[in-house]
């Protein structure tokens, strides 16, 4: 693995890109059982939400060991906190344990060793308290069937305790949002992908959760129904509610999330905001430049440029690493041409978060049988 | 196709040997049949309770009398009573104590017949009573009339076990509808999704048994709609009817709670399904549907004790074929409710809130 100047210690493995160390301080993690805070009213998601920012979820060494002929250790030693009002992807490959820390925050699961804060409870103590203030859209379908998409959402509605009234409000609402009215009397198992995901989706917030946990919420859709979610996702997180979504698409943390943490075999390598994520990579932009070919002198003149980091030739394509790479074009693309070299094409990206993840955990996303790259 | 045939053939057996359950149950079935079977059904009918009294018992007893209750005590065909009068044999008769009731003639009517009153509702034991009493009498060498009076006139086996197969009915309705449902929620996820909602434990398994319940009195009512058109068993009055309704609804309940309790354990359905259809045949079978639990041997008999499907049985032929009431019924109700509070109480306390 690359990525040694981010290891600060052993103990506390992974912390310290640019200014998150103090999320990943353990001294930050609650020691009393409940939290001084008092609410009113925790069905709804109005005034009772924290002032944005405070933390709303706290993980402390946090640990899920699977015993079976082997054990597996599916979540090492997690310590985070989720602040209130955001958007905060968990990011990693298939088997990160990413799920695995959805189902202890949600209930569903207790941890090994560790302990969690969901809200101002405790997850092992204080499960029922948790499950009234949290909604969830679990990874794989769990819609019934044989139900149709309103009866699916009233029998959600009723285990939430809802009142008839604001199940008769409720209900359509939800089914209107996500483009479903027509179909409301529609079995569920008849639904396309993308129908149910986005059915399941609005189940989950049926009853203003002030915590939303989606695991995976548009694996395996078309652009579209994605593009359709993330709106939703958006618009509920812009009316107060705390979202965690996992996800193994970079692009979705990136148009959602405003912080993710990488995970890798169990893991917290990183937490942070894109911003300082993509600031901690060394490379700063990629430049890409399509020739005819060049002399090697070109490319060593090139890696002499200020702000160029690094200059690779491969087949006609220069690929420069530069620290802002639209101011430093120019002075590139002027070099060449007094050299006389034919540019064929130029390209000039940020790196993506992918390239973030494969620089800091030193594996791929998609790729986790290529190893590391 | 060959090569495609054995891919098929191997993942099966696969498949087959990483089921235990499977593998077990397999093996265990036919054996348990066979020991099951073979003496549940193939019993020998001895040690018969019958009740026996003469009228004017209390001028004396006829040479006929005495002779007989001789010969009674000698035979193991009967486990004979003896009754002041013909009342207090009948009342034991009426209240199940006894298979028969034998009324001699008093000392002073010569050539009066001898009135045999037998449980009509029983499948075998009636012609054992009557073929061993008979024999009995006419072996004395005694002339002797006797007069045979089916108290519940004649029932064909057909009722007999047509009133057992409502048990049956409601059993395998909570099986496929109850039982299913709750492991087919665990195993397409879909419980994952409701038990992040603070749903109780006990919500889920007493909503369970509720709906489970609701479905097996459909079933019962249908069957016994059946028994009613096909079979001939007569409904005796509106009360009668009210009475069976509600013990088949304690039966339902009863034996909902016992499959949901079960059912709760099981992540596969696969398993489950093995061990269900397994423990169906063996309540079923040494509940006394089939063959008379006197003709079980005793070990046979401890099964039946702890089958709530045994005293559903008994309680139904009790009130349908018999028209008994709830003094007669009582206590097979408190053993169904015994075992139905302890399912529920288990099935609540067992029943994993988790997904592990």
């Amino acid at each position: 693995m690359r990525a040694a100047p981010f290891r600060t210690g052993a103990k506390r493995r992974w912390v310290g890109l640019s200014d998150t160390r103090d999320t990943l301080l353990p001294e930050r993690i609650p020691q009393k059982h409940t939290r001084s805070v008092t609410r009113t009213d925790e069905q709804s998601p109005g005034p009772d939400i924290p002032p944005s920012g405070t933390d709303i979820i706290t993980l402390s060494h946090l640990t899920k060991i699977f015993r079976n002929r082997t054990d597996v250790v599916a979540v090492d030693d997690v310590s985070t906190v989720v602040k209130a009002g955001e958007i905060f992807g968990l990011l990693g490959p298939n088997g990160a344990g990413k799920t695995t820390v959805i189902r202890m925050l949600t209930t569903l699961m207790r941890p090994t060793s560790g302990t969690a804060f969901v809200g101002d409870y405790e997850i092992t103590r204080d499960p029922g308290a948790i499950r009234r203030i949290i909604g969830v859209c679990p990874q794989q379908g769990t819609l019934d069937p044989d139900l149709t998409a309103r009866e699916n959402l009233n029998f959600y509605g009723k285990l939430l305790d809802l009142s008839d009234a604001e199940r008769k409000e409720r209900i359509p609402e939800l089914l209107k949002m996500v483009g479903l009215s027509d179909r409301a009397n529609t079995p569920a198992g008849t639904f396309s992908g993308g129908m149910k995901r986005k059915l399941e989706i609005v189940r989950a917030f049926i009853h203003h959760p002030r915590i939303l946990f989606l695991d995976e919420p548009t694996i395996g859709l078309d652009p579209d129904s994605r593009r359709d979610i993330w709106k939703h996702i958006r618009t509920l997180n812009e009316k107060g509610t705390t979202v965690i979504l996992t996800t193994h698409y970079m692009d979705e943390a990136e148009h959602l999330c405003d912080r993710v943490a990488f995970m890798v075999d169990g893991k917290l390598v990183a937490v942070d905001t894109l911003e300082n994520l993509k600031r901690a990579m060394p490379g700063g932009d990629l430049i890409e430049i399509g020739t005819e070919g060049v002399e090697s002198t070109v490319t060593a003149d090139l890696s002499r440029l200020e702000n160029v980091i690094r200059v690779r030739e491969a087949d006609g394509i220069i690929r420069i690493s530069a620290h802002n790479g639209s101011r430093t074009l120019p002075s590139i693309v002027s070099l060449l041409e007094h050299r006389e070299a034919v540019i064929t094409s130029i390209t000039i990206r940020s790196p993506s978060l992918e390239d973030i993840f494969i620089h800091i955990t030193g594996t791929k996303l998609d790729a986790r049988s290529g190893g590391p790259v | 196709m060959i090569k495609g045939a054995l891919a098929i053939f191997e993942r099966d057996l696969r498949k087959f040997v990483r089921t235990p359950v499977l593998l077990l149950m397999s093996v265990i079935f036919p054996l348990v049949f066979l020991i099951i079977f073979g003496n549940a059904l193939g019993g020998t009918i001895d040690h018969i309770p019958i009740g026996v009294t003469q009228e004017d018992l209390f001028r004396g007893e006829t040479p006929l009398f005495s002779a007989a209750m001789q010969r009674m005590q000698e035979t193991e065909t009967f486990d004979i009573t003896l009754y002041r009068s013909e009342e207090h044999a009948k009342t034991a008769l009426d209240d199940g104590a006894v298979y028969a009731a034998a009324v001699f003639p008093a000392p002073y009517r010569t050539g009066g017949a001898i009135r045999l009153y037998i449980d009509s509702s029983e499948y075998l034991i009636p012609s054992v009573i009557e073929s061993g009493f008979t024999g009995l009498i006419y072996g004395l060498g005694t002339p002797a009339d006797i007069e045979i009076l089916p108290i519940y006139g004649e029932i064909e086996y057909f009722q007999f076990f047509g009133v057992a197969v409502i048990v049956l009915a409601i059993f395998t309705t909570t099986m496929f509808g109850g039982g299913n449902t709750i492991i087919m929620d665990r195993e397409m996820g879909i419980i994952e999704g409701y038990l992040t909602t603070p749903v109780k434990r006990s919500s889920i398994v007493l909503g369970m048994i509720g709906s489970g319940t609701v479905k097996a009195m459909f079933a019962a009512s249908i069957i016994l709609i059946v028994d009613v058109l096909i079979a001939g068993v007569i409904i005796r009055s509106l009360e009668n009817l009210i009475l069976i309704l509600f013990v088949l609804l304690m039966i339902s309940l009863g034996i909902t709670s016992f499959i949901i309790s079960f059912a709760s354990r099981f992540e596969s359905h696969v398993a489950y399904s093995a061990l269900v259809a397994f423990f169906n045949l063996l309540l079923f079978i040494t509940s006394g549907a089939f063959y008379p639990h006197i003709g079980m041997p005793d070990w046979l008999t401890w099964v039946s004790w702890v089958n709530p499907e045994f005293y559903s049985v008994h309680a139904l032929r009790c009130i349908i074929l018999r028209g008994q009431g709830l003094d007669v019924v009582y206590f097979d109700l408190v053993m169904i409710s015994v075992f139905s509070l302890a399912a529920i109480v288990f099935g609540i306390t067992t029943f994993r809130r988790t997904l592990e």
